[in-house]
């Protein structure tokens, strides 16, 4: 047996402004076995890390009137720093797109049109491989 | 007295690793240069470590910087990673991302951006390695 075995994460917060997205992804992770925590604005979301932990992060790059999701993903890369931040972005990535992700800590980008159960698959998929450590929980 | 962070600069255009070494000098940095993708390459292979690497993209190859920022993925501790291009692309960016990259900063590169980012990623690293 390999000692390394991973563990998924299991805590994980979603930070999307729509209210029908945000219970689609709430509910794929749900039955995936994660405690997931929602918000729909940076307010909330930044109250939640003060009192949780986080393996996992979604969040939009475009929360509306509840703000911009870079620099959030930017304060989950800085408190959580094990933990794997997914950020949804409209369309097609372009460099500067790329280049916010990069300079926010962000694990990685999915477009935000993708199904959230998708898109949680493919998350899955990316955080165990991206394992080694970066996202288990022992 | 806590030692200084060390950086290795890599840009073949002379002139802007010679700044670029000025700068983070005068920042309190130990600052090695090398001027081609190869030149770090071998100082990395043997024996080269470092807190943070800063690395031009396009040097003997396009892109080949991403060979740079791929070696010091393998190192253990790994350095933080900065890419300094003026022609960064969708592709380049992606991979830099799959690299998980540090800091994309575009020429001409804004230093009262870059210098905060780099203090602030390493005092970021040297607390993580602190708690461990």
């Amino acid at each position: 047996m390999n000692a390394r075995t991973s563990t998924p994460p299991r805590n994980a917060l979603v930070v999307v402004s729509d209210l029908e997205a945000l219970t689609a992804f709430q509910t794929a992770l749900a039955s995936k076995g994660y405690v997931v925590t929602v918000a729909r604005d940076l307010p909330t979301a930044l109250l939640a890390t003060t009192q949780h932990y986080f393996d996992l992060a979604i969040v939009s790059s475009r929360l509306g009137e509840g703000g911009d999701g870079w620099p959030l993903a930017g304060v989950l890369h800085l408190v959580f720093p094990r933990a794997f931040i997914a950020v949804l972005t409209p369309g097609e990535p372009d460099v500067v797109t790329f280049q916010s992700a990069i300079n926010n800590g962000v694990s990685e980008i999915y477009d935000q049109a993708k199904g959230p159960s998708e898109v949680v698959s493919n998350i899955l998929s990316h955080a165990n491989e991206a394992n080694g450590g970066a996202t288990s929980v022992q | 007295m806590p030692r200084k962070p060390s950086l290795l600069i890599v840009d073949d255009e002379v002139s802007v690793a010679r700044t670029l070494q000025m700068v983070f000098e005068q920042e309190g940095y130990k600052v090695a240069a090398a001027h081609s993708c190869s030149e770090a390459l071998h100082l990395l292979h043997n024996g080269g470590r470092y807190d943070a690497i800063i690395t031009d993209l396009n040097m003997e190859q396009p892109d080949i910087g991403l060979d740079v920022a791929r070696a010091a993925g393998g190192l253990s501790p790994r350095p933080v990673v900065v890419i300094c291009t003026g022609y960064a692309s969708s592709e380049n960016s992606r991979t830099a991302l799959e690299l998980r990259v540090d800091y994309l900063a575009t020429k001409p590169v804004d230093l009262k951006e870059l210098v905060p980012a780099l203090n602030r990623m390493l005092c970021h690293r040297r607390d993580l390695r602190a708690w461990k």
